[in-house]
């Protein structure tokens, strides 16, 4: 919320739910050319990052265009896998897991909130809450009995068989939390969560994200300063490093 | 995968498609025509050459049963002689028509056969079909009736017995010989075995190029103008019933030989002749190429266009293996759904081309419909689905989850 809290509420070892340990995303554009052209430099989109968070806290990634934030949540939902340091979600390291493994540890543990929603348009709210539940293999009462329960929980009770043409950018992200909430996961990414939004419907989505979100750990990437106000602590990046860079010796800010 | 997560994906795959129909009609539109014509055509294809196959058969309505050789490679009624034949014919017929299940049971054999024009002298080829006759009985759209019943010169094998020297003409017989009731008709390859024509019908059977020239006779008579009595030889055994139980009897009764269906002798005719067969499985062959080029390309492209879904099913944890499946079960049901609408299509086709073969050159029906197509039309569809989906499952295998989070 306000700065202060910001440099000194991160979380131990032990309760963290999802914890970067000195984070390092490289790209790699193309190699040397045949001629002895040098290869283009690498970027590193994140650069020695090192971040903690805990079950009931919202984060948010601060920071503006090209800063690394994106490639940070990739990292803590297990999108992506850093160049080096490491990722410790749900108490195992990401790097441990092939891509089957991620997708199911994401799946299990980690709820994703996209910018533009990504419902499938064919759909219903319902079914597109559901979604995650079809993978793991729940029958179908269970699967309508929890996606009407969560799209309850975010307002949207009377919207359950709409399909996503017949609802407003606020109902479709509400849509969109209420699927990320569907197996119960330790923490949710949101990735810009209010940008295709206008500023009161982003802010009744954020409501809804921290009404919903309870003991699960919140990270949230995003440069609108609505959005960041309402998180628990916020993280600041520039050109991918931490801005406020208040690591502690353990290099964790633990 | 357990099959709980593999109905719901299938079902999920499903509505996706037929929400598609809706949401983007275009691509999934574009993929069901192409299949749709694809299968069509070959269900028209398919029906010419069941209507080129059944122009062999010798068939009237009173017939239930045929018995043919295994190996028989009749093809079109033309050249439907020569073939693979069955022997001891006599004593088979009256083995299996003395089950008091069976009606009667009646040897075939057909033979084209030169015989000389009664004014002109020129020779003509007719084709005869030597028969033991049975007053009740049909053949080629002919009355038995004015043969004398049964056999006579066959005399239990020996072929000495009385020879009757009758013959029954269709129009198209008595037209082009330039005959009619009374008439002597000769064959060269017989000369000193002149038959009588007794009666000229107005039956007979036609193909795609008119009406036939038929004679029948007495089958023995016929075996010894060409030379088949040594083996009692014929074609087929037609045998009547009311009694479905007959069949294994019959079955029984002849080693080496197929026991065919009324409703399902053309079809048995496709898979064992050479010309419709040919035709059929080209149809089918050309089908599953052009659908699954069809369905390869536009779901694919459909694919590439929703990599943001694919990508957002994969960020929430949707593994490879399920978006693969997601895929293909989309790719089968637009495959399905277009081999439906291909069948509606190829029925068309079919009264189509008999509507213009009748309206142009007055010709019977070319294209014949059998049930069997619909299992056809079903079993190409569903393998244009499964080879058609590789290329599109491929495709979503690229897709990563970072693509949609990115944007």
């Amino acid at each position: 919320m306000d700065g202060e809290r910001a440099v000194s509420t991160e979380p131990s070892e032990s309760t963290a739910v999802v914890r970067g340990r000195d984070l390092v995303r490289r790209y790699e554009w193309g190699a040397a050319g045949l001629f002895g052209d040098d290869a283009p430099p690498a970027v590193r989109a994140v650069d020695g990052v090192s971040i903690a968070i805990r079950g009931g806290e919202m984060v948010g990634i601060a920071g503006p265009s090209g800063s690394g934030k994106s490639t940070l949540l990739h990292l803590l939902a297990g999108l992506d896998l850093p160049t080096a340091g490491t990722v410790t979600l749900a108490g195992t390291d990401t790097a441990d897991y092939g891509e089957r493994g991620r997708a199911r540890l994401r799946l299990e543990h980690v709820g994703v909130v996209f910018q533009r929603f990504h419902l499938l348009p064919a759909l219903s709210a319902r079914a597109n809450v559901a979604l995650p539940l079809v993978e793991l293999g729940e029958p179908k009462s269970r699967r309508r009995e929890r996606a009407t329960e969560l799209l309850e929980a975010v307002g949207l009770g009377d919207r359950v068989t709409h399909r996503p043409g017949r609802l407003s950018g606020g109902e479709q992200q509400r849509v969109a939390i209420a699927r990320s909430l569907a197996t119960e996961p330790d923490l949710i990414v949101a990735d810009e969560p209010t940008g295709e939004l206008d500023s009161e419907t982003g802010e009744r989505v954020l409501s809804a994200l921290g009404d919903v979100a309870d003991d699960r750990a919140v990270v949230l990437a995003s440069h609108d300063e609505q959005a960041l106000a309402v998180c628990d602590r916020r993280v600041p990046l520039r050109d991918g490093k931490r801005a406020d860079d208040e690591r502690d010796a353990d290099g964790t800010g633990g | 995968m357990g099959f709980r997560r593999l109905g719901a994906l299938a079902a999920l795959a499903v509505r996706r498609v037929l929400g598609r129909f809706r949401t983007s009609p275009a691509r999934v539109s574009m993929s069901t025509v192409g299949v749709a014509l694809a299968v069509g055509l070959m269900v028209s294809v398919t029906a010419i050459s069941l209507g080129l196959a059944s122009e062999s058969v010798v068939a009237s309505e009173e017939t239930d049963y045929w018995i043919v050789p295994e190996e028989s490679n009749v093809q079109s009624l033309a050249v439907s002689t020569g073939s693979v034949q069955l022997g001891d014919v006599h004593r088979a017929s009256a083995h299996i028509g003395a089950d008091d299940r069976v009606e009667y049971a009646v040897p075939v054999l057909l033979e084209l056969v030169p015989v000389a024009d009664a004014v002109t002298g020129e020779r003509e080829y007719v084709l005869v079909a030597g028969v033991v006759s049975r007053p009740e009985a049909e053949l080629l759209g002919l009355s038995l009736r004015p043969l004398t019943p049964g056999d006579p010169h066959y005399a239990n094998g020996s072929y000495d017995g009385p020879r009757t020297g009758e013959a029954i003409l269709n129009e198209a017989g008595a037209t082009s010989l330039n005959a009619s009731a009374g008439t002597t008709l000769e064959s060269p390859r017989a000369p000193n075995r002149s038959f009588s024509v007794v009666n000229v019908s107005a039956g007979g059977t036609s193909t795609a190029f008119g009406t036939v020239p038929v004679a029948v006779v007495h089958l023995s008579e016929l075996q010894a103008v060409t030379g088949s009595a040594a083996g009692d030889q014929a074609d087929q055994i037609l045998v009547s019933t009311d009694d479905r139980s007959v069949r294994g009897s019959l079955e029984r009764s002849y080693p080496r030989t197929t026991v065919v269906r009324s409703n399902g002798l053309a079809a048995q005719r496709v898979s064992t002749s050479n010309l419709p067969l040919a035709i059929a499985v080209s149809g089918a062959a050309t089908a599953v190429l052009v659908g699954v080029l069809f369905v390869a390309t536009l779901m694919g492209l459909a694919v590439s266009g929703d990599s943001e879904s694919l990508g957002a099913l994969a960020a929430i944890g949707l593994s490879r293996r399920s978006r693969s499946v997601l895929v293909a079960v989309e790719t089968v049901t637009v495959a399905v759904l277009g081999g439906a609408c291909g069948l509606v299509l190829g029925m068309l086709g079919i009264v189509a081309i008999n509507g213009a073969g009748r309206a142009t050159l007055g010709l019977e029906p070319v294209a014949t419909f059998d049930p069997l197509l619909v299992g056809l039309a079903a079993g190409v569809a569903l393998l244009i689905g499964v080879l058609g989906a590789v290329y599109p499952v491929l495709l979503s295998r690229r897709t990563s989850p970072l693509e949609v989070l990115s944007r």
